[in-house]
Formats: C-alpha cells, structure tokens, sequence
C-alpha cells in the first residue's frame, strides 16, 4: 500500500512516498504562496523519480502551516461573530476580551452574550431564550459577520445550548460556517471559545485551501482520499479540516518528531529539527511528543489546546554568520528560503550556516572552492558556537539527569555535530531532510474524550470504561480500523476543592487509518 | 512606625499585576486554582484605577477590614468565570449586617487566585487592600489563618452567587463554618463569592501576616526576571531551599479525603523523593527524611520551561524540580494544630 506525505512548509514543500514501512523515494519543492503549487511540483518531481502508478497511491497525507500563519499575519480572517452563553456568569469578560487589538479588529470585533450555560453538573445556569439569541443572531449578521464561534459554559458537560444555536443559525441562515466550542476545545470557557473563534474565522480560507488541495492532489491523477493532520500527530480527512482547520496548529513539529521517530527506531529521544531560520527541539516519549504541561498562546491569544513542547532557537541553515575567530555571531537573522541564491557555496554574497559547514567539510553542496579562503579558526569556533547552543536547548528540553540519543532531522541538520555534550548519541536518520513529510505520511487516527463525570462510590471503574468505550468509538468513527484502536493515554483528575465525585476524566485513543477494502 | 517602607508600593498599577499573578502561583503550593482568570480582570480594573495598598499598621486601627475570596472548584471557575460584582456584594452583605462601612479589603490567601481576588475586590469597592494576608500561602481550608489561630470569628460570612443568591451566616463554630461554606458552593454550582473574618486594622496589625502582597510582587518579580536563565540560578534569585531534582516515577491521585502523593527519582544517584498533596503539596520527603513539611510553600518547577506547576498539572515521566520558599509567617507553635501536616493527616517529623 503506498502512502503519500506532504509537508508545506514556510520554505520547501516536502513530499514523500512511503510503501508499508519503506521509504520509496522523496523530494523538496519551493513552497508557493497559494500552497498547491508547490505540491504540484512536488508530486511530479516523485512520478519523474519514481515512476509510480497513481492508481496505487491508497492514502494523500499533508501536514500544512498554512492556516496558523494566516492567524499570525490576520491574512484573509472572516468576519467572525463570537456569541456566548453563560450570563447572568461569565459577564465580566465577555468573548474576544483579552485578544491583540489587532486581529480582534481583523475580525470585525463582535462579541455577544446570551443568557444559558450549563453548571458542573449538568443543570442550567439559565433558559434558553430563543428571543434573545435570535436578536444577537440580526445584530451580527447587520454587522457583517460572515462566520458564528458559539461558546457556551460546561458545553463540554452538556452542548445542548450550542447546538441548538446551531440548529437556529442553520434555518435562519443556510450554509454560513458554524463553529461550536464543545467539538474543538477543553474544560476552560476562554481557552476554549478563544480556539473556536480562531477556527471560525478561518473556516472561508479553509473552504478555498481544502478545495485547493483536494484538487491538485487528483490533478494528479491520484484518487485516494486525502488526509490533514492535526496537532497531535493524528489524522483528519479533508472535510473534517474544512471545518476544523484549528486543528491544524501543530502540525509542523509534530510532524518532524514523529517522522524523526520512525527513521531511528527510537521511542524515547530528543529531536533535533533543523530548518532554514530555527532550530526546534522536542522529546519524544513512547514515539510520540511530550506535550506542553502548561496552555499555549497562538499569535498571543491563550487557547488550551495540548500543544507539543518545543523549544526554539534562532539557528538554521541559512543563518548569517558575522564576528571573527573571537567572537563568531551566527542567526538570528536567517536568508530563509533564499539560500540557493545568497550563500556562498551557492554563488552567493551571503556567509551563511551552510558555508560554514561546507568549510569543515560536513557536507558536499555546491561549490566548496567558494569557502575555502575561511580561515579554517573562525569556522571552528563558529561551528562550536552552534553546538554549543544546541547542546543547551537539548540539555533543557531532556526529561533525567542521563544522557539522551539525539536524533537531528531537517534540512539543515547538517549543523548538528556528531558528538553533543548531553547526548548519549547523535544520530541523523537516512531521509533525514523531509522527517516531517514521513511524519504526516506515518501519521494515525485519533479520539479523545475529556469531561466531568460524576463517579458514584465504588463506580470508578464503571464510569472509567465507560469513557474508555466512548474514546475507542470516537476514533472508530474518525475512520480507524477497529482491531488496531487502542487507549494511549489516561487522566483522572477529581475537581479540586470540591467535595463529591465530579471528577474530569481524559482519555485518548488511537488507531491505524482505515483504507476500506486493501488494507493489507 | 519607624518600619522601613521603601519596598513597599503605595498601589498596585496595571504594570504589577504580572508579577503579583506570578508570585500567587509560587506561593500557592501546587494549588489555589488557576491564577488567568483573576490576572485579566484585575489588569482590566486597576488599569481605570490603581490599587491603594496599605500596611494593616498604616491604616486607622478602627478601620472595618474584610476579608474576600472565592471557594470552590478551578474547573469550575474557569468555566463559569469570576464577576468582580459578586465579591463587592458578599462584602456589602457583611458589611449590611454588621453595620458601618468597608474601610479596606483584606486578603485571605495570598497562594493561588485568591491572592488576586482580595485586591480584585477592593478595586471594585474603591476601597484600599490591607498589604497582607491570613495564610501565607494557599490552605483548603477556612480556619487555617492567622486569625483563626489567635481565636477570632469566620463569621459574619456572605456566599454569593453569579445568579445573585446571597448566603449570610451570622455566627458559628469553625466546623461548621466550613460545612456550610463548601455545601453552599456546591448548591451555588460549585463555586461562590465570599466574604468573611471581619477585623479590624488593629487586629491585623496584631496577627496578620505583614506585607505579604509587596512580598508576593516582589517574588514574582524577580520569577519573570529574565536574567534567571536556568533553574538553579532562578531558586537563588527567589531565595528558595533546593529540596529535590528528578523525575516523576509514580503518581498516586487524591482520592476524596485520603491524600495523593507524587514519587519522584533522581535516576543518577539513585535518589528517591515522595511529595504527599491533597489541594496543594504538603510534605516532600527525600529518602524518608521530611525536608519540608506545610506550612512550608513548596514549589514544583517543570525545568523545561521553569513554570510551576500544580498538584493536577503533575504527569508521568516529568521531570520535576523542587524547592521551598521562606516562609512569610513565623507561625506560632499552637498553630501546628491547625497548619501543620497533622491537619491533614500527615504524620512527619520535619527534620528541618
């Protein structure tokens, strides 16, 4: 069964062909500013290697930054309206409060309260008044609004507030995106809505990006269904991410890790991901990322998505490199994707990351006669610098007192030396340059539940399996294979200070795509 | 009067409410909630109107003090929010009964989100916030304050929740303060507004724990400093005591009243530490030697990133740094009773 993986990034479209668990054959393409033309390329440049048969592509996977820098650079965002139910709570800060004035104004700034909500335990705050909400509903839509986040309190516990808001938006105005909180974020009203006002106001460019890949992909002549994957190293298919391309945040370094994972063999390591601009580190715990323990803020706006936990530093292959044997200066500032034409070795005015470690002969890439005349000191020290930097992010990021394996990826890894204080080995995996691409093509299905339950006394277990049953059937229904689903993580947590059985229960599962009928 | 006040900020203003959301955090144990909530509103209020902050032995020594908190569930609270107005009218429900005016606020924890929402309150009521606290740090439970200890009322308390109910209880022993306290959160939707331990400036003059918010914005101050660049230069710089450095091995939740502990291992020495929790953490110990025992502040710092973390943060395979901070009250030796690991069922011996 072969596999497709796509990687856009910021600079290079990355594709790769994986057959079972072999890696077939792989490629880089400039990224282009409408994304597919850089898939495009990318797939050609595999048919021409390669010569495969589209026919026998079973599954098209591609992991997209896309829609995070769009929020970034609040780059064609709907005019999203963000209604809440909660009052007579929640009033003292309404939704959109504490955004950057910025990308509030990018939005159009509408934010509603309506009576409602649901307590902890399941029962109501307030009615729910349909007068109310379908006045909010006319002054929205008067001012513009294009695009409805609903939020509603404890929603996780009981949705019914949102989706019957849905239902109403849905009569009064047919085929208007609708994002309803409790099916994007967790426990934690602002973190939550503040997630689905984002995927909201992404859910137009979305439409046009979904659409976009969909068609370059069977342009191709490739008729496999087409997958996204989110945040958590999981999969989604092209009309789950139309409506939830939010869920597409993380993607990136995920990606890489688990991709980084797969090349080595290794479960438990430090990933090295070196690109053109920065160096991210991560840590792989059982194959997957060891998530942040704290919340995320995207483009400055808090959500509480489970982010991985990466650490950055301004170290790529396209770093300027300044100062002398003395003091060497490499990065922050990066040619980015203008390497091929700025670096020295390229023909280039600019002494790049890269030239060094041509100099030292760490790799072979265009012409070394053009660095030769560096003086052999400076390039050591300037090398030095770089691992020394390195060792101190991986040195941070590692989770015992023990030395760790390294596993460098990206195109760029050529920076990291093969020895690094701190790291028990180096390894830089074949295929290293597109680990990400590997990571999206490798990635799985997966469910989660996350809820207060209420665990009557001798219980737990019941209540437990029941939520177990639910995550398993979740990931069923996101399109796993049964036999291959199985429970990757369980938190039980009793609500603090509050006497009783509420107890918040987290359960994640995950299973392998199901690709109907050959799946052998 | 002769105290030197030069560390000592006439008000709190919007640029110090990081630091004192910061400091709440570390001085909460690994508890007393998620600060967020209580972080945007006060930036949103004090940024109209700052804060006057007042040592308890500045102020008229009749001056009315009360005392507001929220009780309940983080879960709860971070759903169902916070409304400045509900603190003001738990206040005023005091205040109604015992007759005469708020002269200031006092806070009743400084450890986690109540550290904010007594100061909170007083932006509300445009009143000043008593430069102090009752517990030092963050407690589960309502008599483990320096009040308490010196044999002053809870009551009169208010209970007030966001649908409007108020709840006045006059009198009442402490045992059963704390009953009705937690059943009416719990009827309020598990969490309430309250007000209660109406002083007076003289008394917390006495026995109140002093200076404890210049304290806490000057700890979280030097927290956000960013020169701390790693973790042992940042315990330094908070004037902590390194108790253990090592990895979550077991994690053992709290399971109603019985207590949930962490065990951790230093995988190189071989070392092993135990840190028993309810709410927040109350013991650590090292190789079965008590290194620090409540009412000791004891922090859990994630190296990763050098955020600390609460007792429901804590996961499996973290590694954990620990470390305890000075204490911001010499508790007297009859407040073991009420402060100490016995009050929680803990029996150790701190070696310290």
């Amino acid at each position: 069964m072969l596999r497709l993986g796509i990687d856009v990034g910021g600079t290079n479209t990355d594709a790769v062909l994986i057959d079972g668990s072999r890696v077939v054959a792989a490629t880089k393409a400039p990224t282009t500013p409408d994304v597919t033309g850089g898939i495009v390329t990318a797939i050609q440049d595999l048919a021409a290697n390669t010569g495969f048969d589209p026919a026998r592509i079973a599954a098209v996977m591609i992991g997209t930054t896309h829609f995070i820098n769009a929020l970034v650079e609040a780059d064609r965002l709907a005019p999203t309206a963000a209604i809440r139910f909660g009052l007579p709570a929640t009033g003292a800060l309404p939704p959109l409060v504490d955004w950057p004035e910025r990308l509030s104004r990018a939005l159009g700034g509408h934010s509603y309260l309506c009576h409602g909500g649901h307590e902890y335990d399941g029962s109501r705050i307030d009615d729910f008044d349909e007068q109310e909400f379908r006045a909010v509903l006319d002054k929205a839509v008067q001012a513009g609004a294009r695009s409805f986040a609903i939020s509603s309190v404890f929603s996780p516990v009981n949705a019914e507030f949102e989706q019957r808001a849905a239902l109403i938006i849905a009569e009064e105005l047919p085929g208007t995106p609708i994002s309803l909180s409790h099916e994007i974020g967790r426990m934690g009203l602002l973190g939550r809505e503040n997630a689905t006002i984002i995927n909201a106001a992404l859910r137009e460019l979305a439409d046009q990006v979904t659409t976009g890949l969909a068609r370059s992909v069977a342009g191709a002549g490739i008729s496999a269904p087409v997958f996204l994957s989110q945040n958590d190293g999981t999969l989604m298919d092209i009309d789950y991410a139309r409506r939830y391309p939010v869920a597409t945040f993380a993607s990136g370094p995920t990606n890489s890790m688990r991709g980084a994972a797969f090349l080595s063999g290794r479960l438990q390591c430090a990933v090295v991901d070196v690109g053109g601009t920065t160096t991210d580190v991560g840590i792989l715990q059982q194959g997957f990322p060891r998530e942040a323990s704290t919340d995320v803020a995207v483009a400055d706006v808090q959500t509480n998505f489970r982010m991985p936990d990466v650490l950055s530093i301004g170290i790529g292959g396209g770093s300027l490199v300044t100062g002398d044997a003395g003091a060497p200066a490499v990065g922050p500032s990066s040619v980015g994707y203008r390497l091929t034409e700025k670096a020295l070795v390229f023909g280039g005015d600019t002494l790049t990351a890269t030239d060094l470690a041509v100099a030292a002969g760490l790799t072979e890439i265009g012409d070394p006669g053009r660095v030769a005349h560096l003086d052999p000191a400076f390039v050591r020290a300037a090398l030095d610098q770089v691992a020394a930097r390195m060792a101190e992010v991986v040195d941070r990021m590692r989770i015992s007192a023990e030395p760790i394996p390294v596993v460098a990826v990206g195109g760029g890894s050529i920076l990291v030396p093969d020895e690094l204080a701190g790291a028990s080995a180096v390894e830089r995996p074949e295929h290293y340059a597109v680990a990400n691409a590997i990571g999206a093509a490798i990635a799985e299905v997966g469910g989660e539940v996350d809820r207060v339950f209420s665990v009557a006394p001798n219980q737990r277990d019941a209540v437990l399996d029941e939520a177990r049953q639910e995550a398993l059937d979740r990931t069923v229904a996101a399109g796993a294979k049964p036999g291959t689903v199985r429970i990757v993580d369980v938190e039980e947590v009793p609500l603090a200070y509050l006497p009783g059985n509420a107890t918040r229960i987290r359960i994640k599962a995950v299973g392998e795509l199901s690709l109907g009928g050959d799946d052998a | 009067m002769a105290t030197d006040l030069s560390d000592v900020l006439p008000r709190i203003r919007a640029e110090h409410v990081d630091a004192l959301a910061a400091g709440a955090v570390l001085l909460g144990s690994g508890g007393g909630g998620d600060v967020s909530v209580g972080r945007q509103l006060l930036h949103r209020l004090v940024r109209e109107r700052p804060v006057e902050l007042r040592p308890a032995d500045e102020l008229a020594p009749d001056t009315l003090v009360i005392h507001v908190c929220l009780v309940g569930g983080p879960d709860v609270i971070s759903e169902r929010l916070v409304d400045p107005d509900d603190l003001a009218v738990a206040a005023q429900a005091v205040v109604d009964h015992l007759g005469g005016q708020v002269g200031a606020v006092g806070v009743l924890e400084i450890g986690g989100l109540n550290g904010l929402i007594g100061v909170l309150a007083a932006a509300r009521l445009a009143v000043p916030v008593v430069d102090g606290d009752l517990m030092g740090r963050a407690f589960p439970l309502i008599d483990q304050t320096t009040l308490a200890v010196d044999g002053q009322a809870i009551t009169p308390m208010a209970l007030v929740s966001p649908a409007g109910d108020i709840v006045l209880m006059t009198t009442g022993s402490a045992r059963a303060t704390q009953a009705i306290l937690t059943s009416t959160a719990v009827a309020m939707g598990g969490a309430a507004a309250v007000a209660l331990y109406p002083t007076s400036a003289a008394t917390l003059a006495r026995v109140g724990i002093h200076r404890s918010i210049s304290a806490c914005i000057a700890l979280g101050t030097a927290y956000l400093d960013p020169r701390a660049t790693d973790v042992r230069a940042m315990v330094g710089l908070l004037g902590g005591r390194l108790l253990f450095d090592g990895r979550v091995d077991e994690i053992r939740p709290r399971r109603g009243t019985e207590l949930g502990s962490v065990t951790l291992a230093d995988p190189v020495s071989g070392a092993t530490a135990r840190v028993d929790h309810r709410d927040e953490f109350l013991a650590v110990s090292c190789d079965g030697l008590t290194v620090a025992a409540t009412p000791d502040v004891v922090v859990a710092l994630d190296p990763s990133n050098r955020s600390p973390l609460r007792t429901d943060q804590v996961r499996l395979g973290q590694p954990l740094v620990l470390f305890s901070l000075p204490s911001l009250h010499p508790w007297p030796a009859e407040a073991a009773p009420i402060v100490g690991p016995a009050r929680f069922g803990l029996d150790l011996e701190p070696t310290t």
